[in-house]
């Protein structure tokens, strides 16, 4: 187990050096390139643009291939909250979970997003591509949903 | 982690900065411990698959490494063999974007590959270390010849947009002076009697000896300008013939500035099992092997299928499919068993009967959002400017690599670069961007190392792979939770249905786990219809 040990710590020093970077440059001159994360005042607009419309498309379209992406838009499944929150913060099938634990976060998930953030971006989901739910959810709805529990440690 | 932020108010960025910082690091972290956390290849050379039943039949979904591999087994055994593949081509993800090529994302935009006769990007797997003996062996019997990939090149770049003012550093100098300094410091301790307490006097004195070899210290165990830290970092004048011939040593860095620059961080990349030397990659391109099984194989595969149902009953599995030359249209393919190595991305989407344990199993693996942009220019200005012959530059720009070719050095005319190579939350930003704005980001990223960009910038394709139509992302991340609740159950063979493909294998992302995991669920299909054969 000691050689392991040793390869991921290695990993995180070479992963450390990538990481710093994305930070930088965000910051230094790149404005339009921002790392979306656990930021209160990042709309949920800005995290669907940057994030989730890479699989579920500008328009919350969709996409068919040998699978697909579920379509949001005009999308009666929306109508409950707490399945577009919950799937947020736990993910579905290859969507990661994007609410993990940090401690998980060392081999699990990419991105973590406070409840305020997976409540705006579903409330944004649930307020365009033809959705018109009226329900604002706030952080401490989200609060109130499982969410995903630390694993055994790496 | 520090922010970098002089000023005592921060602005926005800045926070958005520190914050990437932490959310980044596990999705870099998770990333490449996926791509790397791995064991060592189980393969064990060719497989003996004696006494087939006759006519016994299976069929394979997806004609990746997994698939092909276990068709090439179970066709030479003698079982009959059928493939379905969604695309029009075999490989998978083992896979070269060439000139002329085009490529669809999900979403429809098309891009249209305009390289160089002979210049490719591998969109997806670029490289095999020594030790993946599975795919070493499947090239030299399919006669894929290989080619060194050059994995470390000592004149290749460190970069970090916090260090030395942004300007690239040499990995040789890097390298040099982190050990130089090290070392120093250590035989200094050691002459100091700091380490009498755990270090014995004769032992210390062969430290000492290794520390001057390893660290290149002077006679005095010092690291200072002279030939022996000069023949690690490079001279500031180096030597020649004739005349002009004496060289003059460089000056090395000083401890502080190696430490701040944190580029000592890129430094074990080599040593790490995974990109040890020697690596290969085949001539022409990743997608030579995919082509190769492909022609191997012929007929036995049926292109443009794609799969909408499993099902297994007591005497074989039917699988139903979509010609999609006939949208719309639904045949049916039948056999004794069936080997499914469809990405779980994909699979979890497909109804297929199989128990609550490999049912749960397909459902609980996330993929992974990597993206890869290949950069054409019209010189090969890293050779004929920077002196950089294949290898790697690393960076802290979401561009995190510059892959330079390992091949057709010198070459006249246009030379493509891998200018991307993304994992993490930037790979999730860099997929919701159009193709054409990918690739421009990474000639604005790359710019910034090699300032040539800028002029000499042809053409670019970018691909990323969670809106790859075949694959929806680029590989499974598993997680040590995962694994451990998951992974055999995954395995197991249900009834007549079993998996394979690099998301079966600890070999996460690497071709070698697509192979070995193939090879392992074919020997146990074998036993299993032998033995059903028998009681028959």
């Amino acid at each position: 187990m000691r050689a392991l040990f040793n390869r991921s710590m290695l990993r995180r020093l070479v992963t450390a050096l990538c990481a710093a970077g994305i930070a930088a440059v965000a910051g230094a001159e790149d404005s339009s390139f921002a790392v979306v994360a656990t930021l209160s005042n990042v709309s949920g607009e800005d995290i669907y643009s940057r994030i989730c419309q890479g699989c579920h498309m500008s328009h919350g379209e969709g996409a068919v291939g040998a699978g697909h992406y579920p379509k949001l838009a005009s999308d009666p499944t929306l109508a409950s909250w707490r399945y577009v929150a919950l799937t947020v913060l736990h993910g579905r099938n290859n969507m990661p979970a994007f609410s993990a634990p940090s401690q998980l976060a060392w081999d699990g998930p990419t991105l973590h997003l406070s409840d305020a953030q997976v409540a705006d971006v579903v409330n944004y989901v649930r307020s365009h591509f033809g959705n018109n739910y009226q329900q604002r959810l706030t952080a401490e709805d989200v609060a109130k949903l499982p969410h995903p529990a630390a694993g055994a440690a790496p | 982690m520090e922010n970098g932020a002089d000023s005592g108010s921060l602005t926005r960025r800045q926070l958005l900065r520190m914050i990437g910082v932490t959310a980044g690091n596990a999705a870099m972290y998770q990333a490449m411990s996926s791509l790397g956390f791995a064991a060592e290849s189980p393969y064990r050379g060719p497989i003996d698959l004696q006494g087939a039943p006759r006519d016994a039949s299976v069929l394979i979904l997806g004609a990746g490494m997994a698939g092909m591999t276990a068709a090439y087994e179970l066709r030479n055994a003698g079982y009959r063999v059928q493939l379905l593949e969604y695309n029009g081509r075999a490989g998978g993800r083992n896979w070269s974007l060439r000139g002329g090529d085009t490529y669809t994302e999900l979403g429809g935009l098309t891009q249209h590959c305009q390289f160089d006769q002979d210049l490719y990007i591998n969109p997806g797997p670029w490289r095999i270390p020594y030790h993946h003996r599975g795919m070493l062996n499947y090239c030299k019997r399919l006669g894929v010849p290989l080619e060194a990939f050059v994995q470390i090149n000592y004149n290749a770049y460190l970069h970090s947009t916090r260090a030395f003012g942004g300007k690239p550093q040499r990995y040789r100098e890097i390298k040099a002076d982190y050990q130089g300094q090290v070392a120093e410091l250590l035989a200094k301790a050691t002459r100091q009697h700091a380490l009498d307490a755990s270090v014995s006097r004769e032992d210390q004195e062969k430290l000492l000896a290794s520390l001057r070899e390893w660290g290149a210290l002077d006679r005095n165990y010092a690291y200072v300008a002279g030939d022996a830290s000069s023949d690690r970092r490079g001279y500031k004048k180096k030597p020649g013939g004739g005349l002009s011939a004496r060289p003059i040593p460089s000056e090395p860095m000083g401890l502080r500035d190696v430490l701040d620059s944190k580029l000592w961080q890129a430094i074990p990349i080599g040593d790490s099992y995974d990109w040890q030397t020697a690596l290969f990659q085949p001539v022409g391109g990743m997608g030579r092997i995919g082509e190769a099984f492909g022609r191997e194989l012929g007929p036995l595969i049926r292109y443009r299928a794609r799969v909408t149902d499993i099902h297994q009953d007591a005497q074989g599995v039917s699988v139903q499919y979509e010609d999609l030359q006939s949208p719309g249209s639904k045949l049916t393919a039948r056999s004794d068993w069936c080997l499914c190595t469809i990405p779980l991305s994909v699979l979890a989407q497909i109804p297929m009967n199989v128990g609550p344990g490999m049912a749960a199993a397909i459902a609980a693996v996330p993929y992974g959002a990597a993206v890869k942009v290949g950069l054409q220019f019209k010189r090969r200005f890293w050779e004929e400017d920077d002196h950089i012959y294949g290898g790697i530059s690393y960076t802290d720009l979401p561009i995190t690599n510059i892959g330079y070719p390992s091949s057709g050095y010198h070459s006249g005319g246009k030379g493509v670069l891998l200018g991307a190579y993304i994992y993490g939350v930037d790979a999730m930003e860099f997929t919701a961007m159009t193709p054409d704005e990918r690739v421009q980001k990474a000639v604005d990223y790359g710019s910034q190392i090699h300032p040539q960009y800028r002029g000499e910038f042809d053409n670019g394709v970018a691909v990323a792979w969670h809106r790859s139509p075949f694959a929806m992302g680029c590989y499974g991340m598993w997680n040590s939770d995962t694994r451990a609740r998951h992974y055999d159950d995954l395995c197991q063979i249900d009834q007549r249905i079993a998996l394979a493909g690099e998301h079966a294998s600890y070999l996460a992302g690497w071709q070698e786990g697509a192979v070995t995991s193939a090879l392992d669920a074919v020997e146990r299909l074998h036993v299993r219809a032998v033995a059903q054969a028998g009681k028959a």
